[in-house]
């Protein structure tokens, strides 16, 4: 049953993932990455971890996809791939093969658990308990990247504005 | 897992869905004389006895009409927008609690679809889900009307996002558990003596936020932006025909069910009757079953007046306006959601430090 | 993840639900269509002032990005608040760490104000 889950939420995940890759329209791209994002919260569901499931679909499916699905909506990138330029594509394809063969050497260099691990009793309250003990200082760190980024933000678009002769 | 167990979930899981679908048709006749009742009118009487009969003639009406699919969309989302409100309107009852369990074949079930050990982010996570419906389905209409519509309808929902979910933080700060089901039993007994011991007592700022943010989230009239029918038509949904304005309203009043029976579990002790524990309660009807079926019609009647408070509150209160709507979110709620929040932290620390 | 079972029913359901309607509202509607019904009009203007979708107002991408901000940072919250009352019985450093993080939250909100980012007033 659980192999059976795996395989299907997996094949799902990579389905709806090359459906980012392959349609022409963004607003079509964005809906199969919602689908993707679907799919991986089901392996963390198959991995017994409620917590990150829920998470994922809050903040990557409630969230992110919703500022792609706002930014191609306002910007109407309708033409944009046949307009991007062979350099941006040759670094996408680049980066894309160097992540890959990074991954496939990772995991041919170690050796391969052949179950799945034991899920640990209560894991929400253990995963909340070592956020605030032992990774206390990044936790803490994150929120002010966070503020910085609130103020980088409306510099950009500060700017943004002013170049755009004070815009509304 | 046998297989008695698999059917008897499968139609628990069924029995509690139809019976939020029900929502739909008595809030069409409740809404509507609801109204007629506040403007001093009559309202719809002739369609049975009362009028009761209105919401299947609505529903006909809407089924008989032409489906019109204008030449300027983009087809498919089109006709996927509606769907994907109600697809996750339909999920998110699968958290709700109904009641403790009922006996059946010298087994339990709980009276819920899926006791979730993270119910309340579950609900805050599917629930946010509705927004692409509305976006996508205003964008794939290419008409400027739906295009504004769908961008203020996602801006508000996603705005008021944020003070629901730290009103829902601040009850999880109180009651130490994600799960729906252990908030209800924490809220059993009496506070001061005379209260019932609700988490309206304990969390008013956090339940009052909640509220808000409740109405905002159903698009529900003082914060029904979207559809501002004097300046956007009918905002996001002006290309679609009679079928889909059903669906979308269909999984306007679910959301407003589970935005119902989230505060009936949360703030208002779900099941359990005022002054009355469920211990004595089982002593009196002698039957688990029984003790069940009240359990039931008690969060269904709490449900019920809180449906009457969206009523009331539409033909009550005016609409905002966008900006105005804007500043309450992000001037107001959200620091009160996170003044909220530390007072009911520092409360909690001297409460355990006497 | 066995709790998560009964959703896939109610997910089952949900898409019966939804295939009902889409096929109830295809058998029963007439279908009728003529090209002016099926044309874009705009208050009986036959041909609508510029394309619906040209680029407009960048605040709405302002409050999606401000949003996604405020919801990694209330995600943040929530394990918090899972474990603050266990936490109570070994001293107020869970208070403390959560005071200074909402500290720094608190003063990108001020800014947002001070700056009137979102154009409120």
């Amino acid at each position: 049953m659980r192999e059976v889950l795996f395989i299907a939420f997996s094949l799902f995940t990579i389905g709806a993932a090359s459906g980012v890759l392959l349609s022409r329209n963004p607003v079509y791209s964005a809906f199969s990455l919602i689908l993707s994002f679907f799919g991986l919260s089901g392996l963390y569901l198959l991995w017994g971890s409620t917590f990150m499931a829920m998470i994922q679909i809050l903040i990557y499916t409630g969230a992110i996809v919703v500022l792609f699905v706002f930014v191609v909506m306002l910007l109407n990138l309708q033409t944009n791939r046949e307009n991007s330029s062979n350099i941006v594509f040759l670094g996408v394809v680049s980066a894309s093969v160097w992540l890959f063969s990074l991954i496939i050497l990772r995991v041919l260099t170690r050796s391969i658990p052949n179950k799945i691990l034991e899920i640990p009793e209560n894991q929400l309250r253990t995963i909340s308990k070592l956020l605030f003990t032992r990774y206390l200082w990044p936790f803490e760190i994150l929120s002010f990247f966070l503020l910085v980024m609130i103020i980088a933000i409306f510099a950009i678009t500060r700017t943004q504005e002013i170049a755009h002769g004070g815009e509304k | 897992m046998e297989w008695t167990d698999l059917i008897i979930t499968a139609v628990k899981t069924a029995v509690i869905y139809l019976g939020m679908v029900q929502v739909v048709p008595i809030m069409l006749i409740v809404e509507r004389r609801g109204a007629a009742l506040m403007q001093d009118r009559p309202g719809p009487n002739r369609v049975g006895p009362f009028g009761l009969f209105q919401p299947i003639a609505d529903v006909i009406k809407m089924m008989m009409k032409e489906v019109t699919v204008p030449r300027q969309v983009n087809k498919a989302l089109f006709l996927l927008g509606p769907f994907l409100v109600l697809f996750p309107a339909s999920l998110v009852i699968a958290a709700l609690p109904f009641g403790d369990y009922f006996t059946l074949l010298g087994r339990d079930y709980l009276l819920q679809v899926a006791n979730i050990d993270v119910g309340i982010l579950y609900v805050l996570a599917i629930g946010s889900l509705g927004i692409y419906g509305i976006l996508f389905g205003g964008w794939a209409s290419n008409n400027k009307f739906s295009l504004i519509g769908a961008m203020r309808s996602s801006s508000q929902i996603i705005s008021y996002e944020i003070p629901l979910g730290l009103a829902a933080c601040s009850a999880v700060l109180w009651y130490g558990s994600f799960s729906l089901r252990e908030m209800v039993y924490t809220q059993e007994g009496t506070f001061l003596g005379i209260l019932p011991n609700w988490g309206f007592f304990y969390q008013p700022i956090g339940f009052l936020l909640f509220f808000i943010a409740a109405f905002a989230e159903t698009n529900r009239l003082p914060f029904d932006l979207p559809e501002t029918e004097a300046e956007l038509v009918a905002g996001f949904h002006t290309e679609y025909g009679p079928m889909d304005f059903g669906t979308f309203f269909m999984a306007e009043y679910m959301n407003m069910a589970t935005m119902s029976g989230l505060m009936v579990a949360m703030y208002f002790g779900g099941w359990h009757l005022p002054w009355v524990s469920d211990v004595t309660l089982l002593q009196w009807l002698g039957s688990r079953n029984l003790l069940a079926a009240l359990q039931v019609v008690t969060v269904i009647v709490k449900i019920s007046v809180f449906m009457l408070m969206f009523v009331w509150v539409r033909w009550t209160l005016p609409r905002f306006r966008f900006d105005q709507l804007m500043r309450l979110a992000w001037r107001n709620l959200i620091p009160i959601g996170l003044i909220n929040l530390v007072i009911t932290a520092l409360i909690m620390y001297f409460r355990s430090a006497q | 993840m066995e709790a998560f079972l009964p959703v896939g029913f109610l997910l089952i359901f949900a898409l019966l639900l939804c295939v009902g309607l889409f096929t109830v509202k295809r058998l029963l509607g007439p279908r009728n269509p003529v090209s002016s019904k099926l044309s874009v009009y705009e208050c009986g203007v036959a041909s609508p002032e510029g394309n619906a979708r040209a680029p407009f107002k960048t605040s709405f991408y302002l409050i999606a990005v401000l949003f996604l901000l405020f919801d990694v940072e209330a995600a943040f919250f929530f394990p918090w608040a899972l474990v603050y009352r266990e936490s109570l019985a070994e001293g107020p450093a869970l208070l403390i760490a959560m005071l200074i993080y909402m500290g720094l939250l608190v003063l990108g909100l001020v800014y947002i104000f001070r700056k009137d980012c979102l154009k409120l007033n």
